[in-house]
Order: structure tokens, then sequence, then C-alpha cells
């Protein structure tokens, strides 16, 4: 009985440590946000909105622009990725074939990769492309930056779908393809629907590629125009940056909290099975 | 003779469906990662420095990167990162899991809410951190002066700059070892835990006798893909510092990053070249210790 007392105040005062260091942040950028100084802690707050209405209003900061950007290239890109992700987590999952395993350890591999070892050629691919400061010149490298995660993930849903399912398909004359559209991806819907989602905050919250392929706003993605912000003086306008932080942050952050079961899970998915 | 040759027809049919549907994503690999991969590869053998004539350089990159003061301190930093910060995660980590896990009727709120750091972008993180660690109106050393101390002044001090970034860095990815722990936690079965009780084990001797010891694989899964993920921090580094003060805090990848942006490609290579070895043997290495750590247990 004491034992379970003493276990309970732990926690609830573990937990309430936990929950302040989570948050103090957090609420620290929402109350700069929303201050009209700065230097609010031990002075008197002025609550305002000048500064949302400055990032959102202000044209030369674009601030709409590069959430615009953000959200158009990693929306096609999570969309691209989760389809060739599950098409290829199909074959791994249905048929066998030689050099599987070693092709699923070969792409999990490319997943650690560290960025830069590959940031320097890239950028000369894309810019021999054409493709520096475009949609396309980030949804590309995106796709295949997230795709060995998304494939695991997928892998790992399909694997639990019984094969009976396609084969009955089969019987009934579809071909694999049919199959897929007809009988998996229903079945699967909650496990493309994690995938897309970790595919999409991936791609979203995506930094140094989009730092090296962009030059200005046309498609320059919201970290980057964050990292980016000055004052029009030199000196650091605080209250705009955290308003712009707090409107980026509010999307991934409202994604997180209504879909955190499928995120849990997608997560765990993509990384326990390594 | 019927039967075989429509048995042979189907495997030649699958192994086409097998190439169509694994061709896209390997085509993105291949011309997106592995191209880029090798292509660096070459560079790093090249004197390829934008303006200039390119010329084959051999291993020079390589001599002049191992008398390089600048690569000696950025190793010597990220090496000290990696060893301070990824232990720290990982306990924190276990330690929310072990929050999260329990059951109660906010379980659900409270896993959210612990996500999320893990959700906003590093570069967001970077600037909340950065105004945070302000020496005249950020929160850090307004706590600090409510407990007696005088201002720090953290992102213009060599060890200050470290604190901080091991600090946020902590934020930032602590859910992340907390989610792939908690799974671990989830899989041990209940009942172990109930006889345990009968047997009148203490919750310290529960947790040091079946918790620790099952979550093992796990917790190596969990340093693994932390150390690797801390060997190229760059984004929040990029931020909260630029690397500064005095290059004290440039990390691997941001030091390689300068190069390319100052059109030093070979160099620039070469220093990835060396990263990306790290990061591979690191994988290896930490993938047989958890291999061998089972097979003991």
């Amino acid at each position: 009985m004491n034992e379970e007392r003493i276990q309970k105040i732990l926690y609830y005062a573990a937990l309430i440590i936990a929950l302040l260091f989570v948050l103090a942040p957090v609420l620290f950028m929402i109350s700069m946000s929303l201050s009209e100084r700065a230097d609010f802690l031990g002075n008197r707050y002025i609550f305002t909105l000048k500064h949302f209405r400055e990032i959102l209003t202000t044209e030369s900061l674009h601030f709409m622009r590069y959430c615009l950007n953000s959200i158009v290239i990693s929306f096609v890109s999570a969309i691209i990725c989760t389809a060739a992700a599950g098409s290829g987590a199909y074959a791994f999952t249905r048929f066998h074939f030689r050099g599987r395993i070693w092709l699923l350890i070969a792409i999990l591999t490319l997943s650690m990769f560290p960025q830069i070892s590959i940031v320097g050629y890239l950028f000369r691919l894309i810019a021999d492309a054409g493709l520096i400061n475009t949609y396309t010149g980030l949804i590309l490298p995106y796709t295949a930056w997230i795709f060995p995660l998304s494939l695991w993930i997928l892998i790992s849903y399909f694997s639990q779908i019984p094969r009976d399912l396609d084969k009955a398909a089969y019987i009934d004359g579809c071909s694999p393809l049919q199959a897929i559209i007809h009988v998996i991806l229903p079945v699967a819907a909650p496990g493309m629907f994690s995938t897309l989602l970790l595919a999409f905050i991936s791609a979203f919250n995506e930094f140094m590629f989009a730092l090296m392929m962009t030059t200005d706003y046309t498609a320059r993605t919201v970290p980057v125009g964050i990292s980016l912000f000055q004052g029009l003086h030199g000196e650091i306008p605080w209250g705009a940056i955290m308003a712009a932080s707090t409107v980026t942050t509010a999307p991934v952050v409202i994604l997180t909290l209504m879909f955190q079961r499928y995120i849990i899970q997608g997560l765990t998915r993509g990384a326990i099975k390594g | 003779m019927k039967n075989m040759s429509k048995k042979q027809r189907n495997i030649s049919s699958d192994s086409l469906w097998i190439a169509g549907f694994l061709f896209p994503g390997i085509a993105f690999l291949v011309i997106f990662i592995l191209i880029p991969v090798f292509g660096t590869l070459f560079t790093s053998l090249v004197s390829d420095i934008t303006f200039m004539k390119r010329q084959w350089a051999g291993l020079d990159n390589y001599i002049r990167l191992f008398n390089d003061s600048a690569f000696r301190q950025s190793l010597g930093f990220t090496i000290l990162f990696i060893l301070v910060s990824v232990p720290l995660e990982t306990v924190a980590g276990m330690g929310l899991a072990l929050l999260m896990h329990v059951k109660s009727p906010f379980r659900g709120v409270i896993r959210a809410i612990i996500l999320i750091p893990w959700a906003i972008p590093a570069a967001v993180t970077g600037r909340i951190w950065e105004v945070i660690y302000n020496v005249n109106y950020g929160l850090a050393n307004y706590l600090v002066s409510m407990a007696g101390f005088g201002p720090v002044n953290w992102l213009g001090t060599a060890s200050g700059a470290f604190i901080a970034i091991v600090l946020a860095d902590l934020w930032k990815t602590m859910p992340f070892v907390a989610i792939i722990i908690l799974a671990g936690l989830s899989s041990i079965p209940e009942t172990l835990y109930q006889q345990a009780r009968i047997d009148g084990a203490s919750f310290v001797r529960r947790f040091f006798s079946i918790t620790l010891p099952l979550l093992r694989p796990v917790i190596v899964v969990a340093l693994l893909f932390r150390t690797i993920d801390a060997l190229r921090i760059f984004d929040l580094i990029y931020i909260l510092t630029s690397g500064g003060p005095g290059g004290s805090t440039t990390s691997l990848s941001l030091l390689g990053y300068k190069y390319f942006i100052g059109g030093d490609y070979g160099y620039g290579s070469t220093l990835s070249v060396v990263i990306f070895l790290c990061a591979f043997l690191l994988s290896l290495v930490v993938i047989r210790l958890g291999r061998f750590s089972r097979e003991v247990s």
C-alpha cells in the first residue's frame, strides 16, 4: 500500500517536471509572439496581435509564400513517396525474389546516410537540371530521402495483411495491380495514412536541402525562411520571428495532437524492426 | 509439359511485376542518393574550387584534412557532443517512455504533448531556443537570476554554447527515444510484473530486474539511431550558434556545409566522405553490439 503511494507521488512529480520542460519553450514562444515587447519576463505584459498582423500582411517578408511553398512541396513529396513505398512494400511482402533481404538492408542503410554526404553533389545535379529554386528541385530529393522510412513502415503494415486476401483476388482473375487497389489498399488505409503523415512532417521539417537548393521566396520553405528572418535595420525582430514560429508550429502540432496514435504506430514500426 | 510452361510464364511475369513495383522507389534512391554519394566520393579526389580549373588531386584533400586544425576542432566537438548528448537523451527518453506507459485517463493527452518537440521543425526549435538563451530577456537567464545567479552569456562563450546546444537538442530529440522505448515497454507481458509483485519485489527492483534487461535490445536501437543522428547534427547548430564562438561548436556537417558554400567542393566532399564513413562504421559497430548483447542474455 505504502509503496503504491510513493509510486503515485513519484509519477506525478516526474510527470509535472517533464511536462513543464516540454511545454515551457512552446509557451515562451507563444507569449513572446503576443507580447508588445520582447523583454516581458519580469516586466508588465502588454498583449498585442501586431506581430501576427506583420508577418501575415507584410509583402516583403514573403512569409505566406514560404508557407505555401512548404505545404505544396511537402504534400507532393509525401504523396509520391507513399505511393512508391506502397508499391515497393507490396513487392517485398508478396513476392520472394533473390537478394530480397540484401536489397532491404541496403535501402535501410541509405536512410542512415548523413545528408551532408550527398548535398554537395546533389546541388550540382539539381543545378545542371536547371531546377535550383523550384518546387521540383526539392520534391525529387525529398521523395528519395523519405522513401526508406516510408517503405519500412509500410512493409511492416503489409506483412500483417493475410496473404489469402490477395490470393483470393488472384483466383478471381485480378492482376497484382488490381489486387493492390481493390484488396490491399482498403485494408492498409491506416498504415498508408501513418506513412503519409510521417512523410509530410519529415518533408515539412527538412532544412539542409532547402537551404542549399533555394535562393529566394519562389521556392524557399518555411524553416529556411524563419532561419533567415532579419529585421530591416539589423535588429532581430523577436516578436515577428516567434509569431512566424507559432504559425509554422501550429499545423504540425495540431496534426500530432490529433493523430498521436498513428504517428507513434508508424514511428515504432519504422524503427523497431531494424 | 503444359503445366511447366505455365509455371515458367508465371515466374517471368512475376519478375516483371516485381521490377515494376520496385522501380519507382529504387529509381529515386539511385538518382538522388546513390549517385550523389559516389559523386561525392569522386569529387573528394579532385581539386574542385569554383572559378578554378578542376584537376585530379589524388589523396591531397585527405592529407589536407589530416593536418587541418579546424577539422580537428570540429571532430572533437562532434565526438564530445555525441558522448554527452546521446546518453542524456536516452535516459531522459526512457523516463518519458515510463511516464507515457502508465495507464491513466490522460494517457492520450500526455503522449501527444510529449510528442510536440519532435514535431516542431528543427529550424523553429533553433529560433525558440535562441531567444530562450538571449542574454537580456531570455527565459534561461530569467530562471538563472531567480536562482540568485548573475546573467550567463549562453551563446557567447564556448562552454555556455555547448551546454545550450546539448539542452536544446535534448528537448528536441527525447520524444523520439521515448517512442522507441515505449514500444519496447508495451511488449513486456504484464504477468511478469504481477508475479514479481507477488514475490514482494519493490518497483525499483522490478525496474532493474525486469524492465531494464528486457528493454536492452530496444535501448540499443535507440542508441544506434541517436548516435548516427547526433553525428550529423546540423540544423540546430546552424541557427543557434552558426558554429561559434570561435568555431568551438562547428559540427562536422556544418564545417562541410561551410566549404560547399565557400565553393570548395573537393575539400567539402572529402569531409563529407569522412562523416559518411563514420556513420557507416558506427551503424555496423552498434548493430554488432546489439546482436552480441542479445546472444549473451
